[in-house]
């Protein structure tokens, strides 16, 4: 019977959803999504345990506040009715996101999905909603578009949903038996040789005293992290402890694996951008080109603008 | 620093972001709207990178992440540009009112 509950909340998940897709009242809507959620917080706990498997507790707790915001928000943006608020709770999606990035210690990124995200990407939606949405009254939910008001196919897509989280749930429950309990955070962390040439001064300078054996091809001086304590083993088995404010930032080391591990990848993403900007300014510049009733209608009060003026 | 249940539970909630947004760009007939849930679908694939490279130690994560990013703008822009272009066209969003674009 264990082994069958992720399954149950999934199901709970999926039948909440598809009487939240259904055009029925605000208030029913809106209960179904606090189902669903509740649904999701079964399943997120069931799968984590117990708060005791974070960090400290209120690292849990963070945990369980932003992932059920992001998964509330995600469910009320797929079921409200007007895309502008559809593109305001995804505002809020990102921002819990972000939440979760930085309790994974990803400072860099969670500020960079904030500044790229709610601040680029959605104010391109946004002005695209405005510009191309008619104006509806926001209290008379008929007045919007009937394609917006009535879903298709519900009840298949709510389907395909549920059988693709059954199946990562299910993957996540039987692949996580067999991984160690803890990432490789005692073993081998990295060698000096590896890191950037400015830290190894850094360290070399650190002691004068300290024999730096010669290092042969292929091996390195070896840093180790134990719980708060870092230090190097040389290559004859010395070691040399490191302070820990010494050791590089979140925010450099995605930098130093950004150009070193990858260069080819972030060339192609340059390539990427300068195609879609290319590509934007071709459709856009096809898009002004007006038709003749278009054209005549500019004609025309230019020439009562002209005739205004003098 | 990172257990097994932890990381599990990062997972999950990538996994209903990504199903979210599976059955949003599926039920939903505004192509603006469609597009929006795609980018959900990037947020949970991004979350999922994220968890994996702090429960392993490693940076790599984090720029995969970079480059989800960049292919997420270059797809808003395409995309909506196009949006844009169909809906001085067609006056309409609707994603059914383009059908006879597959033929």
């Amino acid at each position: 019977m264990d082994m069958f509950l992720p399954y149950i909340a999934c199901l709970t998940i999926a039948l909440a959803l598809y009487a939240a897709l259904r055009p029925s009242p605000l208030t029913v809507r809106v209960g179904m999504i606090v189902v669903a959620v509740a649904a999701a917080g079964w399943l997120v706990g069931l799968v984590t345990g117990s708060l005791s498997a974070f960090a400290d507790a209120s690292q849990g707790i963070f945990f369980i506040i932003f992932s059920l915001c992001a998964i509330g928000s995600a469910l009320r943006m797929i079921t409200h009715v007007q895309p502008v608020y559809s593109a305001l709770y995804f505002v809020l999606v990102v921002l819990s996101t972000a939440g979760l990035f930085l309790l994974l210690e990803a400072e860099f990124m969670a500020f960079a999905l904030i500044i790229v995200y709610a601040g680029a990407i959605l104010i391109t939606y946004m002005f695209v909603l405005m510009l191309a949405n008619q104006a509806t009254s926001p209290n008379n939910p008929d007045s919007q578009a009937q394609y917006d008001r009535v879903p298709r196919e519900p009840a298949a897509a709510v389907g395909v949903g549920f059988l693709l989280l059954c199946l990562i749930s299910g993957t996540v429950i039987n692949g996580s038996a067999s991984l160690p309990e803890q990432g490789n955070e005692l073993t081998k962390w990295s060698t000096l040789e590896h890191l950037p040439k400015q830290f190894q001064e850094d360290v070399l300078a650190l002691d004068s005293d300290f024999a730096w054996p010669p290092v042969a091809s292929g091996q390195g001086n070896v840093i180790h992290i134990e719980g708060s304590e870092v230090f190097i083993i040389s290559t004859n088995g010395d070691t040399l402890v490191l302070p820990e404010e010494m050791l590089p930032r979140n925010t450099q080391q995605v930098g130093w694996s950004l150009v070193n591990d990858f260069p080819v990848s972030l060339e192609l993403a340059g390539v990427i951008l300068l195609m879609a900007m290319f590509g934007a300014a071709i459709i856009a510049r096809r898009a002004i080109e007006l038709g003749e009733q278009e054209k005549r209608r500019v004609i025309l009060s230019e020439e009562t603008e002209a005739g205004g003026q003098s | 620093m990172m257990t097994v249940s932890a990381l599990s539970g990062y997972l999950i909630v990538s996994g209903l972001l990504l199903a979210i947004g599976l059955v949003g760009f599926l039920v939903r007939r505004n192509l603006i709207v469609m597009f929006l849930c795609t980018e959900l679908m990037f947020q949970g694939a991004a979350l999922a990178f994220i968890a994996i490279g702090h429960y392993l130690f490693d940076y790599s994560g984090q720029v995969m992440v970079i480059f989800i990013l960049t292919v997420a703008a270059a797809e808003a822009a395409l995309a909506l540009a196009l949006v844009v272009l169909m809906h001085r066209q067609g006056d309409t969003l609707d994603a059914d009112a383009f059908v006879e674009l597959s033929e």
